[in-house]
């Protein structure tokens, strides 16, 4: 175990070397942050219909995707790994005695908090000296926050598991785009990044709460809004650990039968 | 513009070597693309308009933008792409043949995945067209071809001064996706339901409002001045400060070596 935290705090300090990077990041997320509420604002000025968030809400929601956007996007690829598995190189990998699936998991896990780091904190504080309506609200009391941090720390601790999948599941076919490619979007969509669950259609709405996706960041983003109480942010916190098992084990499982048939192509 | 043709057939024939892996990403871009207008969708079924504007309408403007940046990103990957000439130092090469460098930057590379967004683009568009009760005549004809040809050349133009931008620095990349990406993702949605100052920073420093607003505003009959439906031929003015901007680059380029 010790092993794996020494590899997770140096990926951590190595992602936090890459500071102008970071400062980059910040200014574009605030930009497309106020892109989104831009559209949002002006939406909902021109009223009608029955909204299932109120403004203020939807506007920190946003703000709340922005600032941990490198913590919770799917389209994270580390090209380290990928490139492990194209040179041949995943033979010194393997031929450590320490369990590949920890060891990249840690390794995620360690750059996704590198890198969410720097950027939440600034994007943050600006946000909540913007004027209204376009700034950053605290939450409702201390008891929804302690709950908005569960449920955040469990997210990450999922989605970290489920970009795990990807280089595992290139393993086989070798190739980032293609399959990972299209369950990279079809995630990035349902865990609503893009645009609040909410406001999905009722088919998809039914659809997304069967899968995994809306507990990653979604459930943690809704409940700091107050758009879930806390006794169902507690229910879906549940819901949410069930399906970091669930995914830790796949993981798990196709490392074992990937590796088994795995080929080293020369290096 | 021979030259440029022969390249682009020469790229087409690579990308389609490894089928398999071009039929999954233009899958994929399929997908991709689905998400943008979902959410536009999503939206219209809370709302039922956007300052005024109705669902085919923001549609039709979606389009027209999306059509222009995904022709962009399909034949004019190369400007897309410059600073991997400039980092690799490829970009001394181009400078020593006996032709027009624009053209050479186009050839270099091409993106022919992309072609997924441009098919859905006019499949949104002939959609909106379709559901949007249009005042037909010829003039409106001409303003639909001039909000397409407009949304073309200001991305054009864009993607040319983020290439000039590579002759500063390489550094930082990503604040070019501001101006290129971020662009779009505003301009899918007339430029005037936003805030004024937006409108004018839209309208004057980079020209979107020439392009989606003023004259969707003729083309949908929101407005009977027919100077509106003329209005995107504005942006072909923009084009001359962009390439002049590249060429007052090119001037100050200093090789990284190779």
């Amino acid at each position: 175990m010790k092993a794996y935290i020494t590899y997770f705090k140096l990926k951590f300090i190595t992602g936090l070397q890459y500071r102008s990077a970071a400062l980059a990041g910040i200014s574009t997320q605030f930009f497309f942050g106020f892109v989104y509420i831009m559209v949002y604002v002006a939406f909902y000025e021109s009223g009608s219909g029955s909204v299932p968030m109120p403004l203020s809400s939807l506007i920190t929601y946003v703000w709340l995707n922005q600032a941990f956007f490198a913590l919770i996007n799917q389209f994270y690829k580390d090209p380290e790994l990928f490139n492990l598995i194209r040179s041949g190189n995943i033979s010194y990998e393997l031929s450590r005695p320490k369990n590949l699936y920890c060891m990249w998991y840690f390794k995620l896990l360690g750059q996704r908090l590198a890198n969410v780091t720097m950027r939440f904190f600034p994007l943050l504080i600006i946000t909540c000296l913007l004027p209204e309506p376009y700034n950053f609200s605290m939450p409702g009391n201390m008891l929804i926050f302690l709950v908005f941090l569960i449920s955040m720390f469990v997210g990450t601790l999922l989605v970290t598991a489920m970009t795990v999948l990807y280089p595992i599941v290139m393993l086989t076919t070798m190739n980032e785009k293609g399959i990972v490619n299209i369950i990279v979007v079809v995630a990035d969509l349902l865990s609503g990044v893009g645009i609040p669950i909410v406001f999905f259609p009722k088919l998809l709405k039914t659809i997304s709460s069967f899968l995994p996706f809306q507990y990653i960041s979604d459930l943690p983003f809704r409940i700091y809004v107050g758009n879930i109480n806390t006794i169902n942010g507690l229910y879906g916190i549940i819901i949410q650990f069930i399906w970091l098992v669930i995914i830790i084990v796949i993981g798990n499982l196709l490392m074992n039968k990937n590796i088994k048939r795995v080929s080293v192509q020369g290096g | 513009m021979k030259i440029y043709l022969k390249a682009l057939s020469l790229h087409l024939k690579s990308e389609l070597e490894y089928r398999s892996s071009f039929i999954i990403s233009f899958l994929s871009q399929i997908l991709v693309f689905f998400s943008y207008y979902f959410i536009i969708i999503a939206m219209f079924s809370k709302f039922s308009n956007i300052k005024g504007f109705s669902m085919y309408e923001v549609l039709l403007c979606f389009s027209i933008i999306q059509f222009g940046f995904a022709f962009n990103e399909v034949f004019a990957r190369g400007i897309d792409k410059f600073d991997d000439l400039i980092v690799q130092g490829n970009f001394d090469r181009l400078l020593l043949r006996p032709k027009n460098i624009i053209i050479q930057v186009l050839c270099s590379q091409s993106d022919f995945v992309k072609l997924s967004r441009l098919i859905q683009a006019l499949i949104v568009m002939v959609i909106a067209l379709i559901n949007l009760n249009i005042n037909w005549n010829i003039y409106r004809v001409f303003c639909l071809i001039f909000m397409i040809i407009s949304g073309i050349v200001i991305f054009f133009g864009i993607f040319i001064l983020a290439a000039s931008y590579c002759f500063i620095t390489v550094q930082g990349l990503e604040v070019r996706n501001v101006f290129t990406d971020g662009g779009k993702q505003m301009a899918q949605y007339p430029i005037g339901v936003f805030k004024k100052g937006f409108v004018y920073f839209f309208t004057f420093i980079i020209p979107y409002a020439f392009v989606n607003y003023y004259p969707l505003l003729y083309f949908v009959g929101k407005s009977n001045n027919i100077i509106f439906g003329f209005s995107p031929l504005i942006v072909l003015l923009y084009l001359v400060p962009c390439i002049v901007v590249f060429y007052l680059g090119i001037r100050h380029y200093n090789s990284v070596g190779s």
